[in-house]
């Protein structure tokens, strides 16, 4: 019983996000500029901030099917929430490895407290853990519920915490993006666009995925439920 | 003898309520009897309260041993010691938050009662906040003795400003965590988990707006900001309780 355009949507963005994803390793690994400060080291920022920023969308696509849940109580848009939350989860420890990563080579150390945006995530990924802990402690509909308002409080505090970082700690982080603009020249921002858009593909493929097999579960279950009454 | 009658239909006359002859309940008097209860629960057993600050000295005298005594001077951790056992022990107070009403199985009849959702939720917070402000009025004196080297009246009273600031913060969080930790398992898990995430934004501008005053900087530019960020925190966070509030305990 699942959803059979649901099954089509996901090979045609599965091949899409593929395709991109090889076009995006091959052009920040053979095609961009290397940077004259940093060197081979700087194209991890391509995948670093592609993935933080997807990682962000997806808890923003958890709150707003928040409060689409607490709208119109449809257990689809639960699912769609839970599972942006989880691919959230997901984005932020990439995060935190290429991050890692990137800090190894610049300060020879794995982690640094001094840089906000590192610190803001592993606040996060505690935030968010706790989502999943709170659904476990749940049950039947208020499970959906709570998780719905949890998405939407959680989201509001995640710009807190990064700016109370940010606030708190020395600029110790290159500033790729500021309110003047992309900091890069644009030959670097062609093929950070093409990073973003085929993690923001590899997100949507995953979230279908996903979504495929919490429908198809969803289904098994009523499937059972009614054979249980005959 | 069977019979094969039917069993007369017994008729139940059920009037209709009468909406306009309910008489609107406002908010203020509810809140003051709600937050009266709490107070005066605790004047009577005194059992969260001494447990807390039992919890925040215990709390202490760790953060002495673990990090005070490696420094000649700890005025520069006063701060961070401060913020991070207040952190602690507000998980105490927002665990302990409906545990009257849970104990007492008189939770049912609270959300039967003719109260608005949102008055619950402020009750709690105002609750919490009162446990917090209680707290403080023990644990800061007590820190700046014990790890501050010097520090004037006035820096105390600007600490304690700050401390009404992030308390607001604090209780906001702390009264939605509790409303959902109420009706879960494992609420005892559940709330430090929930809780302390949430509340860092609020620690950073607690922590660093107190070490700009007893940390020997006299930041006043850095007070300023910081005070500046846990006001947005309390109405961000009053914002997202105001957006939720109807949805915790629609039930």
């Amino acid at each position: 019983m699942t959803n059979a355009r649901g099954t089509r949507l996901l090979a045609v963005t599965g091949t899409a996000t593929a395709l991109l994803l090889a076009v995006s390793v091959f052009g920040i690994f053979l095609v961009a500029p290397e940077d004259a400060d940093q060197g081979i080291i700087q194209r991890i920022f391509y995948f670093h901030v592609a993935i933080a920023l997807t990682s962000f969308i997806a808890f923003l696509v958890a709150a707003i099917y928040g409060i689409v849940y607490l709208r119109t109580r449809k257990p689809e848009y639960d699912r769609i929430g839970v599972a942006s939350v989880g691919l959230g989860l997901f984005f932020s420890i990439l995060v935190l490895i290429t991050g890692s990563i990137w800090a190894k080579a610049s300060w020879g150390t794995w982690w640094v407290w001094e840089d906000p945006r590192l610190a803001t995530f592993v606040i996060v990924l505690l935030l968010y853990g706790a989502y999943f802990l709170l659904r476990s402690s749940a049950d039947g509909e208020r499970q959906a519920r709570y998780s719905a308002i949890f998405a939407i409080a959680a989201f509001a505090s995640v710009p807190l915490s990064f700016y109370s970082v940010r606030v708190a700690q020395s600029f110790v982080h290159p500033v790729v993006f500021t309110p003047s603009g992309a900091n890069m020249p644009s030959t670097m921002l062609v093929w950070f666009v093409v990073a973003q858009v085929a993690m923001l593909g590899l997100f949507w493929t995953l979230l279908q995925m996903e979504l495929v097999q919490r429908r198809t579960d969803a289904a098994l279950k009523r499937l059972k439920a009614q054979l249980e009454v005959q | 003898m069977a019979t094969s009658q039917t069993p007369p239909r017994l008729e139940i006359a059920v009037a209709e309520p009468e909406l306009a002859a309910v008489p609107r309940v406002g908010w203020r008097g509810p809140l003051a009897a709600l937050v009266r209860k709490d107070v005066q629960l605790e004047l009577r057993t005194k059992q969260t309260a001494i447990g807390m600050v039992l919890f925040a000295l215990v709390a202490m005298v760790i953060f002495q041993f673990a990090i005070g005594s490696r420094t000649d001077d700890a005025t520069p951790f006063a701060a961070g010691i401060i913020w991070a056992t207040v952190a602690l022990t507000a998980v105490l107070a927002v665990s302990r938050a409906w545990a009257a009403e849970r104990e007492g199985r008189t939770i049912d009849g609270l959300l039967a009662a003719p109260v608005g959702r949102g008055v619950l939720l402020t009750a709690k917070a105002v609750s919490i906040f009162l446990y917090l402000l209680a707290l403080e009025i023990v644990v800061v004196p007590l820190a700046v003795l014990f790890f501050v080297e010097s520090a004037a009246a006035t820096d105390l009273a600007i600490v304690f400003g700050l401390c009404l600031l992030a308390n607001l913060a604090l209780a906001i969080v702390g009264s939605l965590v509790a409303s959902l930790a109420a009706f879960t398992r494992g609420r005892e898990l559940l709330v430090p988990a929930l809780f302390l995430p949430a509340i860092v934004p609020v620690l950073i501008a607690a922590a660093g707006g107190t070490f700009s005053v007893l940390g020997g900087t006299d930041d006043m530019a850095e007070l300023r900001g910081y005070s500046l960020l846990l006001a947005g925190c309390a109405v961000v966070f009053g914002l997202v309780a105001y957006a939720t509030y109807e949805f915790v305990f629609d039930d």
